[in-house]
């Protein structure tokens, strides 16, 4: 492993971090417009208000990933990282039930092993622990996907610490953005984060400032508050919301786009007891 | 009164504690494999972990590393050079590393595996009725230990008198403890030995069940904060006496507390309500408890449905949310029926409804019927 003055790696360990991380083209085609995505180094954002379904497509894409090949899946191993104490192990346990065809204790269990999974209780420790998590990543080379729910979590609480200043406000979530940056660079990692919309978009011209607004932007209740580091270092975005005519209450829309290609998809996925379904 | 417990003045971790080691795994019972030690964002201390001694925190200092977090995100190959100059082999590069490691170890969060999570979570989650068979149908058969649920409605839907039934039948049916935090003065006890009477005649069993209700008045947010934290403490401490087997905890209501301090330009308001939140959640998972939350509601103004009150950010914290209306009275009658309606689960479909009755048909207070007839 990678000692921590960043020296030297023995011949093994670079093949590990180089060539061990498998292709995840396959993971769910229909979140991303181009073909081939995500690959190795995406970076993306679920945002949406509550109850519209980011936890459920984290359920779905751990579902996936862990879920052997024989059966569909892509078996990788999968780090999840909580910081809402929101992770429902019982209903990630029912999906995959519904989606293994013999849902046996054993298969579950089995699949289950491929799930890592770790709570923060603040920003710092969320800093500590993914410091930590660093040995995990290289130690397990078929660990190469990363989810987080969620990054805005510890927002109210750092911005009343940090006191008057904006930088000391966003220091812990700087250093967190920069160092997934560098974890998933280095480790071929793809990152999956939620953040949640806290505030209503403002109808403030002064946003009209802000340079290259895309026109799903002003659609969307997105108004960006976390840090630049986290913002710059998005590949993807993907805007989660309710569909409000009621006639089926479990339809939820996934606008999707590619920070810079500038592509959008939108698609239109419920909820039912096996997860997502498109 | 005193300051709500602020995350950096949390006290450290406790040599008492016990190691990192003996933690993990099944050393505590009724401790969660996914909870570390609180973290209090440290300064560094020699005797803070093995290997920090003083002449290496001096050194550090001087470097401008003061806190763990500086400490672990810094380059030690830099600082290991000017270790090399120095004639104490108490601060070679190894021992920086070394320490470094030990640090991460004891404040960071360790990782579980998911299987092993399951099991356990499968020994601990328990599902608690809650006294009224149509709302146990909405809640997928009942209270989830582990989660928070919230019940909201405007003024007079029986959000109390849910609560109060949810007690009743916890602490007599299952024969567990309740905690109950009442911020609006709306608890009887009068109305809790009422509800027991109706569900069982043995005089010696309601009043058995009536001593496994705590209540505690809280009308503030920080004696929220304090009662939590005592509750944790004793929790920890596995105090068996006086808080038996304790399986849920009642906040009646939240909002009267979070009200307050919402509102000005201040975060700080929004900040306590976080953290008012994460310690009911973690509260929740790491004793297998029942977290029961009453919240007011308020009309959205764009699509006029009713939302749960203390906006976004709060509406993120409750994993089930149930709303409960009132129904048409007839005249001159007061109904005891509601309508409860699951707007946020995590198991079933939003938008189930079923009926309660939150009055106790066989039981009148006398008192309460007033003579009609002309003398």
């Amino acid at each position: 492993m990678a000692d921590a003055f960043g020296g030297a790696e023995s011949g093994t360990q670079l093949l590990a971090r180089l060539e061990g991380r498998s292709s995840l083209k396959n993971l769910e085609p229909c979140l991303f417009a181009e073909e081939g995505s995500p690959v190795h180094g995406d970076v993306i954002e679920f945002h949406g208000p509550e109850g519209t379904g980011k936890t459920e497509m984290l359920y779905h894409l751990i579902a996936r990933c862990i879920i052997p090949k024989a059966e569909g899946g892509l078996e990788v191993e999968v780090m999840f990282v909580d910081t809402d104490y929101h992770f429902d192990m019982l209903r990630l346990v029912t999906i995959l039930e519904n989606r293994l065809a013999q849902g046996t204790e054993e298969m579950i269990k089995q699949c289950l092993g491929r799930l890592f999974l770790v709570s923060c209780s603040s920003s710092t420790q969320l800093l500590l622990t993914l410091y930590s998590l660093e040995n995990l990543f290289c130690a397990h080379p078929s660990l190469c996907v990363l989810l987080l729910d969620s990054l805005s979590a510890f927002y109210w609480i750092d911005r009343s610490n940090g006191g008057e200043s904006l930088t000391l406000q966003e220091m812990n979530l700087k250093k967190c953005a920069n160092f997934l940056e560098k974890l998933v660079t280095q480790h071929h990692l793809i990152l999956f984060a939620t953040t949640q919309t806290l505030m209503q978009k403002s109808a403030n011209s002064a946003e009209s400032f802000l340079p290259l607004k895309l026109p799903h932007e002003t659609d969307t209740d997105y108004r960006p508050y976390l840090c630049k580091s986290w913002q710059q270092m998005v590949t993807h975005r993907m805007f989660f919301s309710k569909q409000c005519n009621s006639a089926n209450s479990k339809a939820f829309t996934v606008v999707s786009c590619h920070r810079k290609r500038n592509q959008i998809v939108k698609r239109s996925f419920s909820v039912a007891e096996c997860g997502v379904q498109f | 009164m005193g300051e709500p417990g602020r995350e950096k003045e949390r006290p450290g971790p406790s040599a008492g504690a016990g190691s990192r080691k003996e933690r993990a795994g099944c050393g505590e019972p009724g401790r969660s494999l996914l909870f570390p030690l609180p973290v209090a964002m440290v300064v560094l201390r020699a005797g803070l972990c093995p290997g920090l001694s003083e002449d290496m925190i001096q050194l550090l200092s001087a470097n401008g590393i003061r806190t763990v977090v500086d400490f672990v995100s810094s380059d030690l190959e830099d600082v290991a050079q000017k270790c090399s100059l120095s004639y104490k082999t108490s601060l070679c590069p190894q021992a920086l590393v070394a320490v470094r490691r030990v640090l991460l170890a004891q404040f960071s969060a360790f990782p579980a595996n998911g299987a092993d999570l399951y099991e356990e979570l499968k020994s601990s989650t328990a599902i608690l009725p809650t006294g009224s068979p149509s709302l146990d149908q909405l809640l997928d058969s009942g209270l989830y230990t582990g989660e928070v649920t919230e019940l909201m409605g405007a003024p007079g839907t029986g959000k109390t008198q849910v609560c109060l039934g949810i007690a009743a039948s916890v602490s007599l049916g299952l024969k567990q403890h309740v905690l109950f935090l009442d911020s609006t003065g709306g608890f009887t006890a009068s109305r809790l030995y009422q509800m027991l009477r109706a569900q069982t005649e043995d005089e010696e069993e309601q009043l058995e069940a009536l001593q496994r209700v705590r209540v505690e008045r809280v009308f503030n947010i920080y004696e929220v904060l304090r009662a939590l934290q005592e509750l944790r403490d004793r929790l920890s401490q596995q105090v068996v006496s006086s808080m038996g087997p304790l399986k849920v905890v009642v906040l009646d209501s939240v909002s009267a507390v979070i009200y307050p301090l919402l509102g000005g330009r201040q975060s700080e308001g929004l900040a306590l309500m976080m953290q008012l939140s994460r310690e009911l959640k973690t509260l929740a998972r790491e004793f297998s408890l029942a977290v029961v939350v009453t919240n007011q509601v308020t009309r959205d103004s764009s699509t006029g449905t009713l939302k749960p009150a203390l906006g976004r950010s709060w509406s993120f914290v409750p994993s089930t949310r149930v709303l409960l209306e009132s129904k048409e009275a007839t005249w001159g009658k007061c109904s005891t029926q509601r309508a409860a309606s699951l707007a946020k689960s995590p198991r079933q479909p939003t938008g189930i409804q079923v009926e309660l009755d939150i009055g106790n048909g066989d039981v009148l207070d006398p008192s309460l019927v007033t003579p009609t007839q002309g003398l």
